[in-house]
């Protein structure tokens, strides 16, 4: 009888732990990254209370200032306006370059060229981008997207060139006996076996497009974040400045988890059913 | 008649330091349609090269090989399965027809002949060392190929799973008939499977003998004819090597 009643608990116990178990997963991806952030706010709090001054301000303050832009709607237009500018121009640089990587990988003088212009393009900061293109351009969106474009195309080319040459070379060989044609080799070959030095680089390419788009914005445009930050801070308004950081960073966390990861997820899935 | 011919074919490798290693020299083979024919020999002897030249992976430099034009339809197998592990089971071999032909009920079947219809969704990760290179066999012979190549195909398995596919590619190959060429290190294997056996020896790589395997199909992996066969070619390579 007891034998029965263990036996049945523990059927009973199964389906709920299989319920739980992408939840407890969830809660192990989010959970520490939730407590960096409290731990942040909190320290931060204690600053600005141990130091009481405008230019360390406290949580209610910076809450207020950011309710304020979102609730005016500010913060959806130049947090939109300034994505659009990041998103044409990681575009760009893809473009720039796929065109570099598959050329170098396909030829030894094209990889030569492409060499040191690849090393002086890692080595410009974006601030030298960001001016030049001000000066080139002036008020226009060209000036946003190809500011962007030089400084990510670089470590975006470097990025797919290691991931060609990553591809199983006896791979290669197989499409090559099953006759498989170009476009089949691009899409089950090619992509795929560089996914993740793409993914990579996507990510790379928005962490440094955010740094240059900020600078240009700044520095020449009278609309996006990096604007609105420059307006706050030639006002003193510190916690205006926070403010206009912490929407954009949510905004990050939420494409970085929202779309990024659920990409990755989605895209490698294959790896995850390995036998165990 | 003739599916399958090497004429007078020539192949030297260049080696990183330069100096030059010829394998093939003046190689000359016909194979017959239908005609499975086994080459055994030792490590680096050019093989996998014979192999090489009859999918167009590598060019000869003097000679030709005859009878596959660039729209032949060549199934190969492979040491390791070289499955694209992002594809599913299905998906492998259905890229491989649609590249042939695009016939995708072939597909089926071919899953069906190996036994693997309940693996079709499953991804070559999740798959045993043996049933991803059944898939592998299915994939070669899924396309209706005019010409297999099997580049030891059962030396990564353990011997109960390699006895098992050996079995499974005797089947295959009464049901589709086409040309091929197996390269194996296994003579045994060479016996079992194999209608003529092309035993190679030297630098560059000579034919030194050809044998005809006569035992009747389909044939037993224990059969004792084969083991005769297999001591009988084991001699002819002790004594190729020198």
């Amino acid at each position: 009888m007891s034998v029965w009643t263990e036996s049945a608990a523990i059927k009973a116990a199964r389906p709920a732990a299989q319920r739980l178990r992408p939840l407890r997963a969830l809660a192990g991806r989010v959970l520490p990254g939730l407590l960096f952030c409290a731990l942040l706010a909190g320290a931060w709090q204690y600053m600005a209370w141990s130091w009481n001054s405008p230019l360390v301000p406290r949580l209610d303050a910076i809450g207020d200032e950011l309710a304020r832009i979102v609730a005016s709607g500010e913060a959806a237009l130049q947090i939109g306006v300034t994505l659009g500018r990041i998103v044409a121009g990681v575009l760009l640089a893809f473009v720039i370059a796929f065109a570099i990587a598959f050329a170098s990988v396909r030829n030894r003088f094209a990889r030569a060229f492409f060499e040191p212009a690849l090393l002086l393009g890692l080595t410009i900061p974006g601030l030298v981008w960001a001016l030049l293109c001000v000066i080139w351009f002036g008020l226009s969106w060209k000036t946003s997207v190809v500011a962007i474009g030089l400084r990510v195309a670089p470590a975006l080319a470097i990025n797919i060139v290691q991931g060609l040459e990553a591809v199983d070379p006896l791979l290669i060989e197989a499409a090559h006996v099953f006759r498989l044609k170009n476009g089949q080799r691009l899409r089950h070959l090619w992509l795929p076996a560089i996914l993740p030095f793409l993914l990579a680089g996507v990510r790379l390419g928005f962490s440094l497009a955010w740094k240059v788009v900020v600078l240009v914005e700044v520095f020449g445009l009278s609309t996006g974040v990096g604007y609105e930050l420059n307006s706050a801070f030639i006002s003193q308004n510190v916690a205006g400045v926070l403010a206009w950081t912490v929407a954009f960073s949510v905004i990050v966390a939420a494409i970085e988890y929202g779309a990024f990861q659920a990409a990755e997820r989605r895209l490698t899935r294959w790896k995850r059913r390995a036998s165990v | 008649m003739t599916a399958l011919r090497f004429e007078g074919v020539d192949k030297t490798f260049v080696r990183p330091d330069g100096t030059e290693e010829p394998v093939l020299r003046g190689f000359s083979l016909s194979i017959a349609p239908g005609e499975l024919v086994a080459v055994v020999g030792p490590s680096g002897i050019g093989k996998s090269t014979l192999l090489h030249l009859a999918a167009g992976v590598e060019t000869p430099d003097r000679g030709r090989v005859v009878g596959l034009g660039p729209k032949a339809r060549i199934g190969m197998v492979f040491q390791q399965p070289r499955l694209f592990d992002w594809l599913n089971a299905s998906d492998n071999i259905a890229l491989a027809v649609n590249a042939a032909d695009g016939d995708l009920r072939r597909v089926k079947s071919a899953l069906e002949a190996v036994g693997l219809t309940q693996h079709a969704q499953s991804y070559p990760l999740s798959l045993s060392g043996g049933q991803r290179q059944r898939v592998a066999l299915a994939r070669a012979f899924a396309i209706a190929p005019s010409v297999v190549l099997l580049d030891e195909p059962f030396s990564a398995l353990d011997e109960l799973t390699a006895r098992k596919l050996r079995v499974l590619l005797q089947d295959l190959w009464s049901d589709h008939a086409p040309t091929g060429i197996l390269v194996t290190h296994n003579t045994l294997e060479a016996a079992l499977l194999a209608d003529r056996i092309v035993v190679l020896a030297g630098k560059p790589a000579q034919i030194v003998r050809i044998i005809d395997v006569r035992a009747q199909r389909p044939r037993l992996p224990d059969a004792p004819e084969l083991f005769d066969l297999h001591r009988d070619i084991l001699a002819t390579l002790e004594a190729g090597h020198g």
